[in-house]
């Protein structure tokens, strides 16, 4: 990603139970898509806190990929769905 | 006195895009360019980009074909779409001094953001624009190109951070 112009100061989120969330939605660095574009698109899709999006695409620029998202297969292939619409990089698997 | 904006609050929950006459030129030719991309098939990166795998795992080679199949579809409509709204928003500029200016409806802002977030991810993937910092020779073939790219990242960043508020 490119130009950070959010500032953020980050405590962490807490993690929620994956048991009977077995698919996972992964959203990749890539060196165009805006940081600023990201956490809006975060917060946009999502209705994550400025806060939990920021952390996100920190989590996404910083160590290439994180899961944005969760839960069936249904529901995560509309997550892609709306993330490669808005035109991030996204991808789902199967929760190890 | 406020900072100058490029996208300012219009009334009735409009943003108002202000553009200097060659900057409209400009942005009239991406809805073209946008076009040639979905028609290209997913062999051209660009297209790839824009229309994404949703499975690398290659056992999921059966999903991966119905999402190609039913989804993306949904997709390439949704972008058309958004072109629709852009191209019709032009044909609203008028004029306001040295500027043009365009009244956009939430709705043409989502479409515009759409556009431009395309357009970049299209220039990106055919420049190959990396995260390091570039230095391009002025007699670089792509001189222009990058130009462009490094614009529209500007006129992005400017409708973000007044989304963001």
């Amino acid at each position: 990603m490119t130009a950070a112009p959010v500032e953020i100061r980050e405590p962490e989120v807490g993690e929620e139970t994956t048991a009977d969330r077995p698919w996972m939605v992964i959203v990749w660095n890539d060196p165009v898509n805006l940081m600023s574009y990201v956490v809006y698109v975060f917060q946009k899709l999502f209705g994550y806190s400025r806060k939990k999006a920021t952390k996100l695409m920190r989590q996404v620029h910083e160590e290439g990929r994180a899961v944005v998202s969760d839960g069936t297969r249904e529901k995560c292939e509309a997550d892609v769905a709306r993330l490669h619409a808005h035109g991030l990089w996204a991808t789902m698997e199967h929760d190890a | 006195m406020s900072r100058w904006k490029r996208f300012r609050a219009g009334p009735d929950d409009t943003l108002v895009v202000s553009l200097a006459p060659e900057e409209m030129t400009l942005l009239l030719q991406l809805p073209t360019e946008l076009r040639e991309v979905f028609d290209a098939p997913t062999s051209d990166p660009a297209a790839a980009r824009l229309f994404p795998r949703a499975y690398l795992d290659p056992t999921e080679e059966e999903a991966e074909s119905e999402y190609e199949a039913l989804i993306q579809p949904d997709l390439l409509r949704q972008r058309l779409d958004a072109l629709e709204l852009v191209t019709g928003s032009f044909t609203r500029a008028v004029d306001a001094g040295e500027w043009r200016e365009i009244a956009l409806t939430p709705d043409d802002v989502a479409a515009w953001l759409g556009v431009l977030n395309d357009t970049r991810l299209v220039l990106g993937t055919r420049l190959g624009i990396t995260e390091e910092e570039r230095r391009v020779a002025d007699d670089d073939p792509n001189v222009a190109a990058y130009a462009v790219y490094d614009w529209l990242t500007y006129l992005q960043g400017e409708l973000v951070d007044q989304l963001l508020g």
